[in-house]
């Protein structure tokens, strides 16, 4: 069984100066398993994923991801971030840089794979993200959900073990959440092990293996997606679900 | 029998108009390879390293470039190494270049958002590979108009070089007027020359900004 762990969190505890972002975290996901973390702003839940592949640093706990221990070392931290991909709120492309140059940036400069195999794994999950036509343009000829897309196909491109989402959806336009969560649920149905921070309910109750609520750096409540809508336990829980789900 | 302004005159205010070139090229193309160390030193993350260079910018930036000029060229020569003119003015300048056009670049690399070089660490990228391919490709086009406006006033500060002796154009049309007694004659030559040589970087600098700026509203 041990694995079927792809990370595991223990005791993480995470200090901005005087405030404390994360009390004492514990969090165990398993190969394939997708999570969905929400939570009121400000509640931790981004600064908890961006712990996973060290865009923060933990003041005390650990971190282990597919059998590495994330420590300060430099090793440490360039072998968990080869297997954990990240997508932002703000997509963060490379402005200067063609959709494909985004997807074979990291492959060809990390991994050291050759361009022309790089060229063709990009291409591959750029159709995947049904933007195969778009290789050759820049970020900012395409629309906020395209953009979206190819942050993730980029994502992809590292072969990562695991997909981290903060809150992806957060800056489209209406129309354009959609076609990001549909690329999406069809990741999770290839069986990738995903944690995404998000609002889209509709999404959690999809995709989701669990939910996890979390309120001033704490995890408050988890479960299955059917039970935690249904019947949450802590009033914490309701009172966020009730003023999220009151807008859908 | 006092000269007349004619074409050997002109042909020596010629050759200070070169010197004034390469002068400033070489200041340039040191103060942009050391600038680019000073920058990428001040924003490395180290508090310490990024002080030291902050009092090194602070120093250059803080006394008279005059000043820094008469310490290379004299206060080396005390220490027993003897440097001619050309020398000691380039390494003068450009060790001045290279606190401007650090401090430029500092805040150009700074400019660059946040997000950039945390999608680049989240892809695994390594420290050079996020400066050469991420960031600096972007700092550069932010900072262009700037370094344009540097150097225009590096080739007008280069003039300063006629303290320690080094006959550049400013010096030469200096020497010629003293010659000729046509100063207003020789010094409007002199004053064409470096138009001529500004005039059309300043043009290309604001074009710059106005394209950059024009990026940024889309």
């Amino acid at each position: 069984m041990q694995d079927q762990i792809l990370i595991e969190m223990k005791g993480v505890q995470k200090w901005y100066g005087g405030y404390q972002a994360l009390r004492n975290v514990d969090l165990t996901v398993r190969r394939g398993e997708k999570i969905v973390l929400c939570g009121p702003s400000g509640s931790g839940k981004s600064t908890l994923i961006r712990c996973i592949n060290r865009l923060e640093a933990i003041q005390q706990g650990s971190i282990v991801v597919n059998g590495h221990r994330l420590d300060d070392s430099i090793k440490a931290i360039d072998v968990v971030r080869q297997e954990v991909g990240m997508v932002f709120q703000s997509f963060n492309l490379f402005p200067h840089m063609t959709v494909l140059q985004n997807c074979t940036l990291a492959p060809i400069r990390a991994r050291r794979i050759g361009r022309t195999e790089a060229e063709a794994t990009a291409r591959k999950y750029l159709e995947r993200v049904r933007i195969g036509d778009q290789a050759e343009k820049y970020p900012a000829q395409l629309s906020g959900g395209q953009q979206q897309r190819v942050a993730i196909a980029r994502a992809l491109c590292m072969q990562p073990k695991v997909m981290l989402f903060d809150e992806p959806t957060s800056a489209l336009d209406p129309e354009m959440v959609k076609e990001v969560l549909d690329t999406m649920i069809g990741l999770a149905n290839d069986g990738m092990t995903m944690i995404c921070v998000t609002h889209e309910m509709g999404f959690a109750r999809q995709v989701a293996d669990r939910v996890i609520f979390m309120a001033e750096g704490q995890i408050i409540e988890e479960g299955a997606p059917d039970a935690f809508f249904r019947e949450p336990q802590h009033a914490r829980t309701k009172q966020f679900l009730g003023e999220i789900l009151a807008h859908h | 029998m006092t000269p007349h302004f004619g074409l050997p005159e002109f042909g020596f205010l010629l050759r200070g108009l070169q010197w004034t070139v390469l002068l400033t090229l070489v200041a340039f193309a040191g103060g942009c390879t050391a600038g680019l160390a000073v920058a990428l030193l001040r924003t490395c993350g180290h508090r310490s390293v990024e002080w030291i260079t902050r009092i090194y910018i602070g120093i250059f930036q803080g006394t008279p470039l005059l000043l820094q000029l008469f310490v290379v060229y004299y206060g080396l020569a005390l220490t027993g190494l003897k440097l001619d003119a050309f020398a000691a003015v380039a390494i003068g300048f450009t060790v001045n270049a290279s606190a401007f056009l650090g401090e430029i670049w500092r805040g150009a690399i700074q400019a660059v958002p946040r997000g950039q070089t945390e999608a680049a660490m989240a892809l695994g990228l390594h420290y050079s590979s996020r400066m050469r391919d991420i960031v600096l490709p972007q700092a550069i086009r932010i900072s262009l108009p700037a370094t344009i406006g540097y150097l225009v006033q590096l080739i007008k500060g280069t003039s300063l070089a006629a303290i320690v002796g080094f006959i550049e154009l400013a010096r030469a049309g200096q020497i010629v007027s003293n010659q000729t007694f046509q100063p207003l004659l020789v010094f409007g030559v002199v004053g064409a020359m470096y138009f001529i040589l500004c005039w059309p970087l300043s043009w290309w600098g604001s074009r710059m900004e106005a394209r950059l700026a024009l990026a940024n509203q889309r």
